[in-house]
């Protein structure tokens, strides 16, 4: 495979966690997550083939691949919305096994899933609190939950005007960014964005990015999965090529080009 | 640094107007209904005929609130006509065994519910479509019904404690009206300010978002089965005490009308759309419809024809105008 060409440069796809990283930016030592050989079978789909990786705290992850490569299985791996049939998730030190999403963020795992995953029925604020909403005894605190949505979407310059609106009523924009305004603003330790940045302009595509960098450096270990590379070398620290269900290379930010992510997700080395 | 597009504010009543399209609409043919019974009939418009209109709406009313709930998560409950048939006459046989009434009462809530809950079950967990399970529970439970009967007719005696619950009256009103009144007014407020009620609309709007934000989703579908056979036992128990018999014949066609009242008043079957004020104005609007042609002396057996007419109307107007993209001024409702 792949692995014994890396250049020395790369991070060691199967390197211990220990493994000290060349990296100059948030350089701390014990992965947030850490995966090991982590396999996925569908029917008789092979969808990931025992992946290996690390993500560090205040460090931005860039996932690319081929369609059907396996990142959007592994992010949800992650998230906890797909269990692995084989491997281990370690969490902060602790190996973990999520029976559900549910546990998955409790251990402050959050995710902007490429569906965005809204209810088109309930409105802004209900998305947002959704699966968490504040309650007095059983009864929706609706006063309190509007003045925190209006503190979340402030603090990341997102520009609603009505938040009763119902979801369904906003523009594509408006519903990727309140996607992404409810898993960055509950303090997540991880935060995965599958394609965050799909169905934006310009403009849109801007703010996710410097979004991103502000997350960061709150100490986030953040999960970028994109088909614009371009993108990745603006917020990514450390780049993971996926092919046909396993990681084939891991490369920092500063010691690669588009031209060689490019070799790496097509799989041209191999010819 | 302005980011995000923003569309420019609407003007809060045609905002007001777009979201509460559906339950205008009902309010609206409501009262066209109420118009149209009064100026033709002399009586449909006194005290008497409408509390009499309250009374026989209950039932319906109590299922309804429950129906809707179920339609909300995109269900649907066929078997709530068989269901309150069964616990109506297991009510009778139990009663005329001598158990004291209040006994009775809690154990046929608690008999629907569990009835409910395994009807959930199948959908929920064993993901069998709610159509399929209950039209099979529809089949079954009336089954139950005629064997436990027999297909007779069991006459409830000597429980005015009982009795009082279907026909007696407080503060002028009908007990029953009563009941169907307190059943809506908690439906309001758990569908518009409870954490359950939240849960359920998102668990119709969308399922999976629902489970990937860590929702208990599958028990959320489940659990509105419950309330459904939950509310079948108090609608069977408020039918048996009027009627003072309980029958396996009770109830035929109520799933049909239950259903209609809660379309008509705008609940899309799609789920995670449907306002409790839209289930109690459709349950009022088919209510004064059937009662209104009888007092015009129009045969009993066209209220049916009238009933299912009104409810491809309502499908219709459900499906092809009041969509998201319905606007007022745009095309007209009729």
């Amino acid at each position: 495979m792949i692995d014994d060409q890396q250049p020395l440069t790369a991070v060691g796809g199967t390197g211990d966690p220990s493994d000290p990283r060349s990296t100059g930016m948030a350089a701390a030592t014990t992965p947030a997550v850490s995966l090991r050989g982590i396999r996925k079978t569908f029917g008789s789909h092979e969808a990931l083939r025992g992946v290996d990786l690390d993500l560090y705290p205040g460090e931005c992850l860039g996932l690319v691949g081929d369609n059907a490569a396996g990142k959007s299985t592994l992010s949800k791996i992650i998230s906890g919305t797909h269990i692995p049939d084989e491997g281990t998730i370690t969490l902060n030190g602790k190996t973990v096994r999520f029976s559900g999403p549910a546990e998955a963020r409790r251990g402050s795992i959050e995710m902007v899933f490429q569906d965005l995953s809204l209810c088109d029925h309930i409105d802004v604020v209900g998305n947002l609190f959704l699966g968490r909403e504040l309650t007095k005894g059983p009864f929706l605190d609706r006063k309190r939950m509007i003045e925190e949505a209006r503190k979340m979407l402030d603090s990341l310059e997102i520009r609603i005007p009505r938040l009763t609106a119902k979801v369904e009523k906003l523009s594509g924009g408006q519903r990727q960014a309140i996607a992404i305004a409810r898993a960055a603003s509950f303090q997540p330790k991880v935060l995965i964005m599958d394609e965050p940045t799909s169905a934006l302009a310009v403009a849109e595509v801007e703010a996710v990015l410097s979004l991103i960098n502000r997350v960061k450096a709150r100490g986030v270990a953040v999960v970028l999965i994109t088909h614009r590379l371009q993108d990745l070398f603006r917020v990514c620290d450390r780049i993971a090529v996926m092919y046909e269900g396993t990681k084939v290379a891991e490369r920092n930010i500063a010691e690669t080009d588009l031209e060689d992510l490019v070799k790496l997700i097509v799989g041209e080395e191999r010819h | 640094m302005t980011v995000y597009t923003e569309r420019t504010k609407g003007h809060p009543f045609a905002d007001f107007l777009g979201e509460h399209a559906q339950v205008l609409s009902i309010a609206f043919f409501f009262l066209v209904c109420i118009v149209f019974f009064s100026v033709m009939t002399t009586t449909f418009f006194s005290v008497g005929n409408v509390l009499n209109i309250v009374r026989q709406a209950a039932p319906i009313l109590v299922v309804a609130i429950a129906m809707t709930l179920v339609i909300l998560t995109g269900g649907i409950d066929l078997s709530v006509g068989s269901m309150v048939a069964l616990i109506n006459a297991i009510a009778a046989i139990v009663l005329a065994l001598g158990v004291p009434w209040p006994l009775v009462i809690v154990a046929m809530l608690v008999l629907g519910g569990v009835i409910g809950l395994m009807q959930g079950w199948f959908v929920s967990y064993q993901g069998i479509p709610a159509f399929i399970v209950t039209l099979a529970g529809l089949s079954i439970l009336r089954g139950f019904a005629l064997y436990l009967t027999q297909g007779y007719s069991i006459p409830i005696r000597d429980v005015p404690g009982f009795f009082f619950i279907g026909r007696g009256e407080l503060f002028g009103m009908p007990f029953p009206a009563i009941l169907g009144i307190l059943v809506a007014i908690a439906g309001f407020v758990v569908i518009s300010v409870t954490k359950y009620g939240r849960q359920v609309v998102a668990v119709g709007s969308n399922l999976e978002a629902a489970r990937r934000v860590g929702m208990p989703a599958k028990w959320i579908v489940a659990s509105v089965y419950m309330v459904s056979g939950f509310a079948c036992a108090l609608a069977a128990i408020l039918i048996s005490a009027r009627l003072g018999s309980g029958s396996s014949n009770a109830a035929v066609g109520f799933e049909l009308q239950v259903i209609a009242a809660v379309v008509l008043g705008g609940t899309s079957l799609m789920g995670g759309r449907g306002t409790m004020i839209g289930t109690v104005l459709g349950t009022l609007t088919i209510a004064v419809i059937g009662n209104g042609l009888i007092l015009m002396h129009i045969s009993p057996f066209f209220t049916q024809i009238v009933t299912g007419a009104i409810i491809l109307l309502a499908i219709w107007l459900n499906t092809r105008i009041f969509t998201t993209n319905f606007r007022f001024g745009g095309k007209k409702r009729n």
